[in-house]
């Protein structure tokens, strides 16, 4: 009914290989080692699952489907958001797919400050589901299924980190009538789609100064912010590990950001995502402004 | 007269001291005196910074568990850096910023196995548990490289090559910023890259 599947994870690995044949989903498991050279270094190895899904039962021809990818992994571990932070890599996928069928890019969901020990890197604390929108052409054959593969690399860490690799894959039939959904797997996906970081409304205003060794990036929502974080997207200008400092304003709230000890030249925009309160999250493409001067003192309360 | 050269010479070296603390504070940054370190080797010998002006050191940050710190030493890429730029006269020393009870810790007598197993080249490997060293030249990742040219100054600090992976088949092919960096300075050229982002492991400090 499926196609074979493989993992892989470099040298040692031990691999499992199952289909959940509900959702039409294929899963590979692997259990990953360490090579032996470094006795004292040996490492408990974690078992991470990664599938790709659909919400979807079948494609239907000119129309477009979200797929995931899934990577459930054990307590305490975690794989990397776009920009890892100060450690770490992101996942990636390479897509091996039908003619006439095309993969935008993955979406990813607003992530966590991981902080450890003078670093702060971003990601997913036990996993994440990463979807990515397929377009199909509408001259796709109506008469056949259609194969979906996924080439992915990730790096997951706990205290210590393990790379790893899985190929994936999903079979599905093509339709030309309305797709019909797998209910478990839409209310996951529409659970995820809520929590992608959304372009933010054309009234707010958004800015970034540059002031000395930090910017004070200014968001006005239209209400006064009590909380908010800011992921950067390009890594070496801020410095990660540097506490923020945000001040709710009376129309938003301005979050002071240390910059990188890395950043040499003046920067033209500040991008990333915002997260107020730990569950909003927005798109932010702030132009940056040079400013010569300490600037305003920004206080909270 | 003599009294006031004394006094001036007092007050420049309360300054040296004032600004060796400053650095400490603010960290290395390439184009910036590197911050000046003694430290303990495998071997038990002391090594101390100043003592190699005039020659170039670079400082490579250490993991032997490290995913990212494996693919350049289990393919030989690393050793062959050590070999080939020491045999050209700088001073290379392979640092371990590990707490005990961290991945990557290791005690002399392992460092010096370890090295020996993977014919490691450095001109020393430094042992620093506190982490202290590491703190002052914010060494994020394993690896993490810095180049100090003969006048003290950090020539460049970041990533040892343009390819963030663990898979050593990235190694060929890829622009590696220390040979670039080393090969740019001693032919009086400026360093194209004075700074990348560091991929890898992050460092095992200390809780």
């Amino acid at each position: 009914m499926f196609l074979n599947r493989t993992v892989e994870s470099g040298r040692l690995f031990r691999a499992a290989i199952f289909c959940g044949v509900a959702t039409m989903a294929c899963a590979a498991s692997a259990h990953f080692g360490v090579a032996k050279n470094n006795p004292q270094n040996e490492v408990s190895a974690p078992h991470v699952d990664v599938q790709l899904l659909t919400e979807q039962k079948a494609i239907q021809r000119g129309h477009s489907l979200w797929v995931g990818l899934q990577f459930q992994l054990p307590s305490g571990w975690h794989v990397y958001w776009q920009n890892p932070g100060d450690s770490g890599e992101p996942p990636t996928v390479k897509w091996n797919l039908p003619t006439g069928l095309h993969a935008g890019d993955l979406q990813w969901p607003a992530p966590h400050r991981l902080e450890s020990p003078s670093l702060v890197d971003y990601g997913y604390q036990d996993g994440v589901l990463l979807l990515a929108p397929i377009r199909v052409d509408s001259t796709v054959s109506p008469a056949t299924a259609v194969t979906l593969q996924a080439d992915v690399r990730y790096l997951a860490c706990r205290e210590i980190c393990v790379p790893g690799k899985a190929n994936v894959a999903l079979n599905l039939p093509v339709q030309s009538g309305s797709a019909t959904l797998d209910s478990n797997a839409h209310a996951l996906f529409e659970k995820t789609r809520a929590q992608l970081p959304k372009p933010t409304p054309a009234a707010w205003r958004i800015r970034a100064q540059s002031m000395g060794n930090a910017f004070v990036l200014s968001i006005a929502t239209g209400k006064s912010e009590r909380e908010g974080v800011f992921f950067p997207l390009d890594p070496g200008e801020m410095d990660n590990a540097a506490p923020q400092k945000a001040s709710p304003t009376t129309a938003g709230i301005d979050i002071r950001l240390q910059k990188s000890d890395q950043l040499l030249k003046p920067i033209a925009q500040l991008r990333g995502v915002v997260e107020f309160g730990g569950s909003r999250a927005y798109e932010i493409n702030a132009p940056v402004a040079e400013s010569g001067a300490q600037g305003p003192s920004h206080q909270s309360q | 007269m003599n009294a006031r050269r004394l006094s001036l010479v007092a007050g420049l070296t309360t300054a040296a001291i004032m600004l060796t603390a400053a650095l400490a504070l603010f960290a290395a940054r390439a184009g910036e005196a590197a911050p000046d370190f003694t430290a303990t080797d495998s071997t038990g010998k002391t090594q101390h910074l100043a003592d190699y002006r005039g020659k170039y050191v670079v400082l490579e940050w250490h993991n032997n568990g490290c995913p990212y710190t494996r693919k350049h030493y289990e393919s030989g890429n690393m050793e062959n850096l050590q070999r080939e730029w020491t045999a050209r006269g700088v001073v290379w020393f392979t640092v371990i910023s590990s707490a005990q009870g961290e991945q990557g810790y290791m005690t002399a007598e392992q460092e010096n196995q370890y090295m020996q197993q993977m014919h490691a080249a450095p001109t020393a490997a430094l042992l620093d548990p506190s982490g202290d060293l590491g703190h002052l030249y914010s060494a994020k990742t394993t690896p993490d490289m810095f180049i100090i040219n003969p006048e003290g100054v950090l020539i460049y600090e970041g990533a040892i090559d343009n390819r963030a992976t663990p898979d050593a088949s990235d190694i060929p092919g890829a622009t590696n910023y220390v040979s670039q960096a080393l090969t740019e300075a001693m032919a009086g050229r400026p360093v194209s890259v004075p700074v990348s982002q560091p991929y890898g492991c992050g460092v095992k400090y200390a809780h």
